[in-house]
């Protein structure tokens, strides 16, 4: 074995002690084979990084906090009179910089994410640094996590690498998750601490799909976001317009001429476009877009403290 | 005796994640294709669970779903994309040289095509021989050849050993 194969071997070996905490996916294993049993939700196949990520993440106390409204995961997905869905928690301190990213929902868990004000599109879902908020009506395993005092409620805080969460029980569940930015244990513990309640704050779907809420949206703007919803297809509703480069098949989806590139659906609706991707027959990509229900998005929060 | 679904996973879920996260350059990303890989592995339990190994037979499964997450999400997502290594974890510095030519060589593993990344994780990580990576992989031996052999060319040709005594400097300067 040569040097280049040694180094790669070292390389991987360093790689593989990123592995993550397992008590997530099985989380979340457990959440989704109950909806499935339950026939409650579509299952979330995919994608929903940003929010996963908030399994692990941090839950702050609050002096306001609103009656509990029961462990059913889907709770927290209740829309609001004006037809958002409560994120119910706001940090009142963030590093230097950080603007609002994204926000989501799958099953009871809601979240929030912040990222540097010159973070790409997808920042905050693939990696980089973050600082998200979340809540859930499901505590995560924090066997092993270290005790810690938020506000005077009894957390567990964890330190894996580049990342540090934060979780403790309030009404709900609350998560802090700090990525890559600076002292990650000091600064998801003083997120932690800046937590409150904020009853007025709703997450604004974009779309539904089968009449479940488009599972995140986010962007670099206002008027350059991007929404997605991961069924057995994955449907992404976007101002954006694709990058395009395979030959077209004219396909007929949501009444106007879409096309099929790639075995990918694409179609214009207006200002939008959407898209459903999958390893899924044509037909089945085209019937994902046809139930595809579009709303107004509220989207002034991006990149907004 | 067939394994419960659950007794399986409480004993792969890690090695699978590891696997995983090695396969993917991404520790979040390897959290949903084994997510995903294990939601339908459930479904099918009763024919998965019998097969002579498990754990191998759903392995597989996590390179598919690896390898056709990456051609999907690849093909259309003008957002959202999860991009590899680059943007995901930034070294965390240690003081030694070699540490940061280990970052360096993920970087570029990274940026490796996806059957060529497979191959190379599969060669060097997991100690496969190239019959069993092309079973892996469903593809001939000799391809898997052709897909290490190209992958080693990209990385040794990216790889520019610095000059000795590089890592000595900070000893230098506090003589």
């Amino acid at each position: 074995m040569n040097d280049t194969e040694q180094l790669i071997k070292d390389a991987l070996g360093k790689l593989a002690e990123r592995t993550p905490h397992p008590g997530p996916t099985l989380n979340a294993l457990r959440r989704k084979h109950k909806r499935q049993r339950n026939n409650i939700f579509l299952i979330a196949t995919a994608g929903v990084a940003a929010v996963a990520v908030l399994v692990f993440g941090g839950l702050v106390a609050s002096d306001r906090y609103a009656p509990p409204t029961g462990g059913d995961a889907a709770a927290a997905l209740v829309p609001d009179a004006a037809g958002g869905i409560a994120l119910e928690y706001a940090p009142h301190w963030l590093p230097d910089g950080f603007v609002e990213g994204a926000r989501g929902v799958s099953g009871g868990l809601s979240a929030r994410v912040w990222v540097p004000s010159n973070a790409p599109v997808d920042a905050g879902d693939g990696g980089g640094p973050s600082v998200s908020v979340g809540s859930t009506p499901d505590h995560p395993d924090t066997t092993g996590w270290q005790e810690v005092s938020v506000r005077g409620l009894k957390g567990h805080l964890r330190v894996e690498g580049q990342t540090a969460t934060v979780a403790w029980k309030a009404q709900d569940v609350v998560l802090v998750s700090v990525r890559e930015v600076g002292d990650v244990r000091e600064t998801a513990l003083r997120v932690a601490d800046s937590v409150r309640a904020d009853a007025k704050l709703a997450y604004q779907p974009a779309f539904r799909l089968n009449g479940q809420p488009a599972a995140r949206v986010g962007g670099t703007g206002p008027a350059d976001w991007v929404a997605r919803a991961d069924t057995p297809a994955r449907v992404q509703v976007s101002p954006r317009t694709p990058q395009l480069g395979g030959s077209r098949t004219p396909v007929s989806v949501r009444g106007k001429q879409g096309f099929v590139e790639n075995g990918d659906v694409v179609v214009r609706d207006g200002d939008v476009w959407i898209i459903a991707t999958g390893d899924l027959p044509v037909d089945e990509l085209v019937a994902a877009v046809n139930q595809v229900e579009l709303l107004k998005a509220d989207t002034s929060w991006i990149r907004k403290r | 005796m067939t394994p419960s679904f659950d007794d399986f996973v409480a004993d792969q879920v890690t090695p699978l994640l590891r696997y995983a996260t090695v396969l993917t350059c991404d520790p979040h990303l390897a959290q949903d294709v084994v997510q995903e890989v294990l939601l339908r592995a459930q479904q099918k339990w009763d024919r998965i669970g019998s097969v002579d190994l498990p754990h191998a037979y759903v392995k597989r499964m996590v390179t598919n779903e690896y390898l056709s997450w990456r051609r999907r999400r690849a093909a259309k997502d003008v957002a959202l994309c999860m991009t590899t290594l680059e943007s995901v974890t930034p070294p965390v510095r240690d003081t030694t040289h070699h540490y940061d030519e280990r970052e360096a060589m993920l970087q570029r593993i990274a940026k490796l095509p996806r059957k060529q990344r497979a191959a190379v994780v599969l060669r060097y990580y997991e100690n496969y021989e190239d019959s069993e990576i092309a079973q892996m992989l469903g593809c001939a031996e000799g391809t898997v050849r052709s897909h290490i052999s190209r992958a080693l060319a990209t990385l040794r040709m990216e790889h520019t050993p610095e000059p000795a005594g590089v890592g000595l400097r900070l000893g230098e300067g506090l003589s």
